[in-house]
Formats: C-alpha cells, structure tokens, sequence
C-alpha cells in the first residue's frame, strides 16, 4: 500500500482554545489535488493554517511518513510545504523578482532557474520583474503569491481562496495555471467558489461550522450539488 | 570657511549618529518593540574602543580603524546574547515587557561599564590619527573625515548586505511580514539574533567613532537613545533612509546651535524640534514608504 504523501489523525485546530476545526482524518496521496470546501467560517483557512503550523493544533499530521507535529512551520516549509494564504501576503515592500528569491532556498543559479520557471508560469510578472510588489495588480499579485509559493519546489502546496477578489476573467487564469501546476505538484485547495474548486480538484472535503461531513471524490460532489447545500443555505441565511 | 569646518563637523556627527538610528530601526523593524537599551549598547562600544587600546602592549597607539573589525565582531556577538537574554524570551508577552527588561539590559550595561571603568569621561583613538588637511584657510579634521569614510562604508555594506544576498531578502522578509517569512522557510529566531547582531555591530562602531572627538561616559546611553529616538521620528518611524536623513539633520541642527549659542540650548531645541515633528507630521518627515521595512 502506497503511504500517503500527507495524513492527519484527530487533528484539530483551535484559536486559544475555541475550537475552529474539529478533530479530522484524511489523507493526501501524491498527485492528488484535495478542495477543502465549505462556506465563509467553515473552518477551510483554519484547516491550512494548521497544516502549515501558523496555527496550532492538536492531533497527529504526517508528511512523507513523518510525524511533523511538532515542527515549526518554517521546518515544514523546508520539507516541502508551501502555503499561499488568503488576501496573498505577498512581501509589498520588496520587488517581484525579490519575492521569488526570498522562497527559494538554493543556490544562486538553481534561483534563477525557478525564477524563469515562475516567469513561463506567469508571463505578466515577468515584465514587472524590478516593480516593487505593492504596485501590482490584485491578480498580479495572487500569481506572485502562487509563483512565490512555487520557487520552494514544494511537494504540497496549500492554497487558501485564490480566486477570492478577483475579476472572473482573473481567476480563470489563476485557475489555469493551478491546473498546470496540479499536473506536478500535490494541492490542498480552500476555497468558497465550489465549482471552479471542483474543475481542478480530483478528490474532496466539505466543512461545515469546524466539522467534516463530507469526504470523497470530486466528482461525487459535482453529481450531488445537494451536498454543499445545507453549507449553502447556512451561509445565504446569515447574509440575509 | 568657518561654516564648511562646521558642515564637516555636522556630517561626522551626522554619520555617527546614522549608524545608532539604524540600528534602532533594525531592531524596532524585527520585532515591533523599541529597544531602550540601544544607547547603552553604544557606550558599550566606546568602553570596548577604550579597553582594546589599553589593552594593546606598551600601551600601543593602535589606531581605531585596526580596532573596528574586532570591535564589529564582539559588539555583534554582544548583540546576539543580548536577544537572547531581554528579547526572545519575552517576544510573545506585550510590547511593555520588552520595554522594560531593555531598559534594565541598559542600566546594567551603564552601571558595568561605571564599575569597570570609572565615571569619567573617556577617549578612544582616533580612527587614523590625529591632525588634519589644511586647504588655504580651511581646516579639515582627519578624525572628522575618517568618521564620515568609515560611516559611509558601513552604511553602504549594510545596503549591500540588505538589498543584494539572500540573508538581507530573509531579514526584509521577516520585517515585513513575519508569519509569511516563516511559510516559505526562514526561522525567524535566527533572523531575530542576526538582526540585533548586526545592531549592536553597528553599535559599537559608533561609539568607537563617538568616543574620540566627543568622548563616553557610562552614562550616555539615554541621551544616545534619545537622539535616535528623535532621528527616527524626524525621518520617519521604520525607515532606514529616513533614519539616516533624521540623524543628519539633527546632527547639523545641534552643531548649527551649539556654534551660535550653546550646546545645553541647542539639545534643549533639539527636544523642542521632536514635540512640533510629533504634532504637526507624526509619520516623519519622509513618512514611511510602503513596505520599505529592513
């Protein structure tokens, strides 16, 4: 049996002991891509964070067949973890071609490397290669956040709402390149907007307030819309 | 005439004082909280000049630009236990702990340095001799010169060192957003000791600079801290450009005073200056750019 790239045992993740997500198991196998689905609150960002360690949590996570419960998040990052977090964090102060060096820990020519990888990702950064990051545009900066997350050469990337607040024309080329990078790379994808989750996900988890009530194939959920609909309603209600 | 003397003498002050704001401002970017035991670290320099030389055989007259690196070294090894002991222990607790165990990292700084060398005021070497070059009717101190190259020079290694490695990109990084710095792999705890390594480096070297032509005493930090502090806010809070042009300009603005009227009425306006900077343009005055935190 084929160990599982990532695997949680009763994991659970809280904020100085209020609860955000309830103890979980799942496991990611190498190539998967895994969406995380569920409405505003569900507990999907919470979820990353604690895979990645910026929030603590409870239970068992291992990765590549080790326990890093216990590891820092900058040692997960150097395993192989790449996190790109909700509203992007790019480096604003730093200039593009700054915000990629700064994630790759390599030499300076492999760097370079990854760079122009980056840049044959996402085109449109590379002519803004000396800009200082907070002059790009929202969707520049999404792709520099992915791009950035991308020079570690991660073996897991969690991405947390990409598409959130971006144009819909944006987020079809934000999702174009996660579907070029899903072809390589093993992805946790967050997010609200279900059906473009769905286009790239190959298997999936809905959370509903903190708790797993639905775990499967992305195509299971793509046949019974009915399955988001409890979160759906809950979420309509409250912005009502 | 006169006034170009006067010029150069603001410039090495000027240069000297650059070198304390922008360690101030490293250590305020790395970790939010205002290190109150900057200035002693400083007058921990100047008493390290002065032990060095004393220390030197036949009481050698070793000039301050051998003493440099071997003070840069130690100062930055000070600055690392120093994190260790009043920063890193405490980073999670509010901001009013760190003020208070630098402050006490101060006094103890202030009060070993009396114990050990007296309350005196004390000179370190010049940093290539003494004298100067006369042109025509102006006079230029090689002690004043020597002050403003070996600013210049650490100023601009810390540029390069900021602007153009990896570590500097990581440092940068960790200011600006250090929950992120830690996702794409850098430890912020060594990114936090090399920080206040590099501070009290810098430091060091500026009461090496400080300690000859205007002499240390034990009990110099404050004030030392103070007019960082003031520099910082003239030029913006967490800018190091802004840091060095603040300590420019109250380094020409003291000189300028002190040269008209009096050293006590000219440190007096110096605080006056702060008050109007704080009301009428509390961001400084070159703001802070975006983003631009190192």
């Amino acid at each position: 049996m084929t160990t599982p790239l990532l695997s949680t045992t009763g994991l659970s993740v809280a904020y100085g002991g209020i609860p955000a997500v309830a103890p979980l198991n799942f496991a990611v196998m190498q190539g998967d891509c895994l969406a995380i689905l569920g409405s505003n609150g569900a507990g999907k960002s919470s979820l990353l964070r604690g895979l990645i360690g910026l929030t603590p949590a409870t239970g068992d996570l291992t990765f590549e067949g080790v326990n890093i419960t216990a590891l820092a998040t900058a040692d997960r990052a150097r395993r192989g973890i790449a996190f790109v977090p909700e509203g992007r964090r790019i480096f604003a102060g730093m200039t593009v071609r700054e915000n990629l060096e700064v994630a790759a820990h390599a030499a300076t020519g492999e760097r370079q490397r990854r760079r122009d990888a980056a840049y044959d990702l996402f085109p449109q950064l590379a002519a803004r290669d000396r800009h200082s990051a907070w002059q790009l545009s929202g969707g520049q900066q999404q792709m520099l956040a992915i791009a950035r997350a991308m020079m570690a050469r991660p073996k897991l990337l969690l991405m947390d709402e990409p598409s959130l607040g971006l144009a819909p024309a944006i987020a079809k080329d934000v999702v174009a390149a996660l579907a070029a990078i899903a072809a390589d790379t093993t992805i946790i994808l967050a997010e609200q907007n279900a059906s473009l989750a769905l286009d790239v996900a190959s298997n999936a988890i809905i959370l509903d307030r903190g708790q797993q009530v639905f775990e499967g194939s992305a195509d299971d959920v793509k046949n019974r819309p009915e399955l988001l609909a409890p979160a759906q309603a809950r979420a309509e209600a409250r912005g009502s | 005439m006169f006034a170009a003397q006067l010029a150069l003498n603001a410039l090495a002050l000027g240069a000297a004082y650059a070198l304390v704001a922008i360690g101030f401002v490293l250590v305020l970017n790395a970790t939010t909280a205002v290190n109150f035991g900057h200035g002693d670290t400083v007058v921990a320099g100047g008493f390290l000049a002065v032990a060095l030389a004393t220390l030197m055989p036949g009481e050698l007259a070793v000039p301050g630009l051998v003493l440099l690196p071997a003070i840069l070294a130690l100062m930055a090894l000070f600055g690392a236990l120093m994190s260790w002991l009043v920063y890193l222990p405490i980073r999670d607790r509010p901001p009013v702990t760190t003020f208070i165990t630098t402050i006490a990292f101060g006094i103890i700084i202030a009060n070993g340095v009396n114990a050990l060398f007296g309350g005196a005021p004390r000179s370190a070497p010049t940093l290539i001799g003494g004298g100067g070059f006369s042109a025509g009717e102006l006079f230029l101190s090689r002690q004043s010169v020597a002050i403003v190259g070996v600013s210049a020079v650490l100023i601009a290694g810390l540029a390069l060192l900021l602007n153009r490695t990896q570590l500097g990109r990581q440092l940068r990084a960790c200011a600006q957003d250090p929950e992120m710095a830690q996702a794409v792999g850098i430890h912020l705890t060594r990114m936090t000791v090399i920080t206040f390594a590099l501070a009290a480096a810098l430091a060091g070297a500026a009461g090496l600079l400080l300690a000859n032509q205007f002499f240390v005493t034990p009990s110099d930090g404050g004030v030392l801290m103070l007019k960082a502090y003031i520099a910082v806010t003239i030029g913006g809070w967490g800018s190091l450009r802004g840091a060095v042009a603040g300590a420019l300009l109250i380094a020409a603005f003291e000189v300028a005073v002190a040269s008209q009227i009096s050293q006590p009425v000219a440190e007096g306006l110096l605080y006056v200056t702060l008050f109007i900077v704080l009301f009428f343009r509390p961001q400084g005055l070159f703001g802070e750019p975006v983003g631009q935190r190192a």
